[in-house]
């Protein structure tokens, strides 16, 4: 294989896990965090997918500027749902455990509520668009301008927030949570407000990658689910509450599926994402960064 | 238990002037006549909802509309109302199979119209033909389910063989020397793949590659790299909607034009032209009619246009689907609501529909033949077999745009 071909094979590898790490992100500062195990994490992707589309085909926006106004919207519903549903969750559950299993009830539960109310409003018929759709050319290797951008953004919204989270006192406070949820109530991190504003960032990222993602997928109500399921994987690889984590097992997952699809069959794709994540669970069972 | 006699007379008097009445006001007997009942379940959520939605449940329910604003449907001369009786399967083959089970079962609903995909019609055909319910299924496409010899079953759509058969006698009248194969692993992809591969066996075709994918696949670039490398003159792919419309742009993202790109469901959708834009010319798939293939065809594709709000039928199992609509209505009115005279007005005869003449032999439509389509100019154009052309093949496709 030439240089060239190698190269397009990372890079591919590298776009798709930065999705991942996208979506990874928001699910995982949602669990890492507070326990919140949203199962419905997907569907508020698809909803930014949906908004994207509806800008673009009846507007004409560009999904680029959609997509800050989706997540900043996103943020918003956030709060709401986290005000009606998982406060009051946490103020009657007696601990923690309990705590998650109720959330995850009601997770599962927003699922579904999501989930249709897209099918009322669009129908279960696929859409998508057509937007930066012609090849760019790099070093020998060739990407749609879409997918670049795609990858780009994911990276660089990847990295802020883990910077974010690092450097300052916001982010301080969030670890200090993801540490001991206690101790970090008495050195006075206010909780109430952190706890609301972090469940509406996670699904904020999710909803910006739905809208990024829409320039290259079909969308349908049904693109959410699938999402779920590797974010959770990438988050369990990483480490819950590890943010680098996350980040560097979403693009490794995104590599490694990429490499066993050229070499071996798309049908294995499968195979190995859940063989990897089999292995590292019996390898390091809190996950590849979590101390 | 004896009835009172006075209330045996009383009844008597009621029916005589009830008949008066309807003798007197025909239309008063006619709008008060049970309606028929049609029963359905198919995919409003979940992964199927992309191809149901469009080539499927649109049609079921611009038939009901169509034939109660004639006043109902003809039962043998009677026209009575269509009351749809519809669940959602969520793609979810139990789902479907339980609602079917009560719509004939518990429901008993006069009739029933098919579920989506060939996954839903296999678990459901031998379930109806135990009822005895006529099932007329315009998106199954499987040889074992033909070779199950279900009395009560047809299907509308060319079978693998014809499909493929009638793609490979193209590509050899073109001059095609090799070709690179993605087919998807389910039901639909894998028959397909074994009819190519015994289509192919007949010629001096050479296949440079045989990759499947699973269900939900997100990226095929790096199979399509490897494809791109071997530079094989025509690429067949076995594909779902979002796969087809995955391979496509990440063709064209890699830069990968080979002289026939063919992709399976999904190319004839109106989707397929929104999103690839004007890249879609030249692509060719699975399609067998257009506006342009007959009159009824036309007044079909502007009906459904105009109900949906422009939305566009697809060019091949809408059409399929609409055929089948037609039969049942013809054969209803032929023959009442009596479901073994229907089953056997279906069999026996050949029906006149939007599509030509569809003719059974057991299971199978025997009367279309298999066929392909590509889009040209924003239409997609029956190209094989000449016989039912809208248009000729342009080979080799021009670039991606």
């Amino acid at each position: 294989m030439s240089f060239g071909a190698w190269l397009e094979l990372i890079a591919s590898g590298l776009i798709t896990g930065g999705v991942y790490a996208l979506v990874a992100l928001g699910l995982n500062l949602q669990y890492g965090l507070m326990r919140i195990l949203n199962i419905a994490h997907g569907e508020f992707l698809m909803l930014g997918a949906f908004a994207a589309w509806l800008a673009y085909t009846y507007l004409g926006v560009s999904p680029l500027l959609t997509a800050p106004i989706v997540f900043v919207l996103m943020v918003v519903l956030g709060l709401l749902i986290h005000r009606l549903a998982f406060r009051r969750l946490a103020a009657t559950s007696p601990d923690l455990d309990v705590f998650e299993a109720r959330g995850l009830m009601v997770a599962f539960g927003l699922m579904f509520l999501v989930q249709n109310f897209a099918s009322l409003v669009w129908g279960g018929e696929l859409r998508g668009y057509d937007y930066l759709t012609d090849p760019v050319s790099v070093g020998g290797a060739q990407f749609a301008a879409n997918k670049l951008l795609l990858a780009a953004v994911a990276l660089a919204v990847s990295v802020a927030l883990i910077v974010v989270l690092r450097r300052s006192l916001l982010g301080k406070g969030v670890r200090a949570l993801m540490q001991s949820p206690v101790g970090a109530q008495l050195v006075g991190i206010d909780t109430a407000r952190l706890h609301p504003l972090m469940f509406g960032i996670g699904l904020g990222l999710s909803g910006l990658a739905g809208s990024l993602l829409s320039m290259t997928y079909a969308i349908s109500p049904a693109i959410g689910e699938p999402y779920t399921v590797t974010a959770l994987i990438v988050i369990t690889l990483g480490g819950f509450g590890s943010m680098t984590g996350s980040l560097v097992a979403a693009l490794a997952l995104g590599v490694i599926e990429a490499l066993g699809t050229h070499f071996g069959s798309p049908s294995l794709k499968p195979l190995l994402s859940y063989g990897l994540f089999i292995a590292v669970l019996l390898w390091k069972p809190n996950g590849l960064f979590k101390r | 238990m004896s009835t009172p006699p006075s209330s045996t007379r009383r009844s008597t008097v009621q029916a005589l002037a009830a008949g008066a009445a309807g003798l007197a006001v025909p239309s008063l007997a006619r709008s008060q006549s049970a309606p028929v009942r049609v029963g359905y379940a198919i995919a409003r959520t979940g992964p199927w909802a992309g191809g149901a939605q469009v080539s499927q449940e649109p049609n079921f329910l611009m038939w009901a509309e169509q034939q109660n604003a004639a006043g109902g449907l003809d039962v043998k001369g009677t026209r009575r109302r269509i009351e749809l009786v519809s669940f959602d399967d969520r793609s979810e083959i139990e789902t479907c199979i339980r609602s079917y089970e009560k719509l004939m079962g518990s429901d008993k609903v006069d009739l029933i119209l098919p579920p989506w995909g060939s996954n839903a019609n296999f678990a459901l055909a031998p379930l109806a033909n135990r009822f005895g319910y006529p099932m007329l299924a315009p998106t199954a496409l499987s040889r074992k389910l033909i070779d199950m010899h279900l009395p009560y079953f047809f299907s509308l759509l060319q079978q693998p063989d014809r499909m493929m058969g009638a793609l490979v006698d193209m590509l050899v009248a073109n001059g095609v020397k090799t070709i690179a194969i993605l087919y998807m692993d389910d039901l639909f992809g894998l028959e397909n793949f074994a009819a190519l591969n015994a289509a192919l066996k007949k010629t001096d075709i050479r296949v440079v590659e045989r990759k499947g994918y699973p269900l939900g696949v997100k990226d095929l670039a790096p199979v399509l790299r490897t494809i791109k490398d071997q530079n094989p003159d025509a690429f067949i792919g076995i594909t779902y909607p979002p796969d087809t419309i995955l391979a496509s742009k990440q063709s064209k993202e890699i830069g990968f034009n080979p002289k026939l790109f063919y992709a399976s469901v999904g190319t004839a959708f109106q989707l397929y032209r929104n999103v690839l834009g004007a890249g879609a010319e030249g692509v060719s798939g699975m399609g067998s009619w257009n506006a342009a293939t007959s009159p009824g065809a036309k007044a079909y594709f502007q009906a459904h246009t105009a109900k949906f709000g422009g939305k566009e039928p697809d060019r091949w199992a809408s059409g399929h689907c609409w055929a089948g609509l037609e039969i049942l209505t013809q054969a209803v009115a032929k023959v009442g609501l009596d479901r073994k005279a229907i089953r056997d007005y279906v069999a026996k005869n050949e029906h006149k529909t939007i599509i030509g003449p569809v003719r059974f032999e057991g299971s199978e439509n025997v009367a279309t033949p298999g066929s392909v389509g590509q889009w040209q100019n924003g239409e997609f154009e029956v190209v094989w077999p000449r016989s039912i052309a809208t248009a000729q093949l342009v080979m080799p496709k021009p670039a991606w745009k």
